[in-house]
């Protein structure tokens, strides 16, 4: 049982991690990308380029991974939202984020494989350490440092508390001298850094796999909706929440059932608090 | 000035003349094959399309429903051998039950929310096809029958598809082109303008949405019928993208578009070979590239075109004062 709780909560904390990169795209843009989960996904794979195949030491593999997701979040701005949002049409950012999306998984695809590819080792650990693995305690360990810096950021920073004075009211927040476009493109670089983080650190759980990437869209997406949109403490208690479904659920009555119980627990809560659980509460328009 | 419209309809009257003589004049079975697989297609994107390019909500999962109608056609017609037709019908109203069940719910959330719940649809349907192999063959796959006397052969078993294809755009055109199609893409533009000018938002767009699980169902069956043999690997969610694509390519809120756009998309990598080793990434770049320049999709770019080429002639009325009327006027304004 106790297995069951910690791979449920290491995959968790990854599903956790992609709503975080979520939230801070959220905050200064309103849109909700669907090449969030693929930013998780690069990280992952370039590591494991890095690591495996070009032989480095896993510390500069690491910062490289980081610039790579930080590249490609800030890519996502360039390409798919800054020109988009200019129009302002409410649907265009999906279709353009979607097309994104598709081109970087299959360009993965194309270039890395279809086959999931290990992950190498990070830490020198034997493989009989049971339940007190690296490849549980790292995504753990990494998504809780990782909100914590956030709010951190958040609260103690000028760049912070310009995302957070963005997100309450980009107009104002423009009015009064905030350059808009600028903040933009550095949160898209950041959330792509804390999403390669998150697959690179849950690398080892996730295996280098260009799919991945779609799978993390749609549960860290409703790792965030079942928390509450814009809120971190919501992404880590609907990631904890859903990773812990999974796994138990896998145990229960098999894992061939992931993504129908994943989206019965989505439905739920929906139905029940449309907000999510940490989330504020959307004013209709009208 | 019914020239005007006569012209048109002229128009795809031959283009329907020409494709249902098409297999007298094809060079081989594969072009036959292929427009075949163009019409099972255009059956699906036909109904997406009312979703998608006129009530402006972006289903991505619609392969779901689509696996349900081939495998509701594989199992009721191969394993309990009914009557192809009493399947057909079976996979299309199957179709349209599993619409209504997964548009009940995911069709009141607002944008994003409602394409990760059709995406999430997709996944489900094939997550449930390998877990239930007794019912569905598994990763193994099932074996597919074709249709009776005289649709058997491939030439026969287009024609049947070209008809079907054919009814359905018509009742697609029917409904495009009547209050309920302007009520549809009223709730595209402006969903609130929409409700307050008293069109019922939710019954209209749920009432399509079972539309489009109708006709994916059928596309479903038929498409099964043609390739007689489907796994799960036949219905990964890429192939819901492509159905999107070739919406959102031929252009929002119009018919012809998406219908050259399902048949350009569908022969294009049959005919390129280095575009089907590219595959959905071809896909991909074709998206962006049309929602970042045209968002209006190609169809629009033809019509700039030809609008440059020969500019429409636009008569400036002249008007004459009616002097008369003019002095009158003023004498009346003259007199208190």
């Amino acid at each position: 049982m106790l297995g069951v709780l910690v791979t449920g909560l290491a995959i968790g904390a990854l599903y956790a991690a992609t709503a975080l990169a979520y939230n801070v795209m959220y905050s200064t843009s309103k849109v909700l990308s669907v090449t969030t989960g693929h930013l998780a996904m690069l990280g992952g794979v370039f590591g494991a380029w890095f690591v495996t195949e070009l032989g480095w030491h896993p510390v500069p593999a690491l910062f490289a991974s980081l610039a790579v997701g930080a590249f490609a979040g800030w890519l996502t701005d360039v390409i798919a939202i800054r020109r988009v949002l200019a129009r302002s049409d409410e649907h265009l950012w999906l279709l353009s984020t979607l097309a994104l999306a598709t081109i970087v998984q299959q360009g993965v695809a194309l270039w890395w494989g279809t086959e999931p590819k290990p992950f190498p080792r990070l830490l020198p650990q034997d493989f009989t350490a049971g339940l007190a693995d690296q490849k549980y305690w790292l995504p753990i360990g990494t998504t809780i440092v990782m909100a914590a810096a956030l709010e951190l950021f958040y609260r103690r920073t000028l760049y912070g508390k310009l995302f957070v004075a963005m997100s309450e009211d980009a107009f104002a927040a423009r009015a009064r001298g905030v350059e808009t476009d600028r903040l933009r493109a550095i949160s898209y670089g950041i959330a792509g850094a804390l999403g390669a983080l998150a697959g690179f650190a849950a690398g080892q759980l996730t295996f280098a796999f260009f799919a991945v990437g779609l799978t993390l869209t749609l549960n860290g997406f409703i790792a965030l909706a079942v928390g509450g949109l814009g809120s971190n403490v919501g992404a880590l208690v609907g990631g904890a929440a859903l990773g812990l479904l999974n796994a138990f659920s896998a145990n229960l009555i098999g894992g061939e059932y992931q993504n129908t119980v994943s989206v019965g627990l989505l439905m739920l809560v929906l139905l029940l608090k449309p907000e999510g659980l940490f989330g504020s509460r959307r004013v209709r328009p009208v | 000035m019914s020239g005007t419209s006569l012209r048109p309809m002229a128009g795809s009257v031959g283009v329907l003349v020409a494709l249902a003589t098409l297999p007298w004049w094809a060079g081989d079975q594969y072009q036959i094959h292929l427009a075949a697989l163009i019409a099972a297609w255009w059956i699906l994107v036909a109904g997406l399309n009312l979703v998608v390019g006129f009530g402006g909500q972006l289903s991505i999962g619609h392969v779901g429903l689509l696996a349900i109608g081939a495998y509701a056609f594989a199992i009721l017609a191969g394993r309990h051998e009914w009557s192809p037709w009493i399947a057909l019908a079976a996979s299309g109203g199957l179709g349209g039950m599993c619409g209504l069940l997964l548009g009940l719910p995911s069709l009141r959330l607002p944008g994003f929310y409602f394409a990760m719940a059709t995406m999430a649809f997709a996944l489900i349907v094939a997550e449930l096809v390998l877990a239930l192999g007794d019912l569905t063959g598994g990763g193994v796959g099932l074996s597919v029958p074709g249709f009776p006397e005289p649709f058997e052969s491939p030439a026969g078993h287009y024609l049947l598809m070209l008809g079907i294809a054919t009814m359905i755009t018509w009742c697609a055109w029917n409904v495009a082109r009547f209050p309920w199609g302007r009520a549809l893409v009223a709730i595209r533009d402006n969903p609130v303008a929409a409700e307050s000018v008293g069109v019922p938002v939710f019954r209209m767009k749920l009432a399509v949405f079972v539309a489009s699980g109708v006709t994916a169902g059928l596309a479903g069956a038929l498409f099964a019928s043609l390739q007689s043999y489907i796994t799960p690997d036949t219905f990964v969610f890429e192939l819901g993208l492509f159905f999107f694509v070739c919406i959102i390519i031929g252009g929002r809120g119009s018919i012809a578009g998406p219908l050259a756009g399902t048949a350009i998309l569908t022969a294009l990598p049959e005919l390129v070979a280095p575009l089907a080793k590219l595959g959905t990434l071809f896909y991909g770049l074709l998206l962006l590239a049309v929602v970042l320049l045209v968002p209006e999709g190609i169809g629009r770019l033809f019509q700039v075109i030809l609008e440059r080429v020969r500019p429409r002639e636009t008569a400036s009325p002249v008007l004459e004062p009616d002097a008369a009327r003019l002095a009158a006027a003023i004498r009346r304004q003259e007199r208190p």
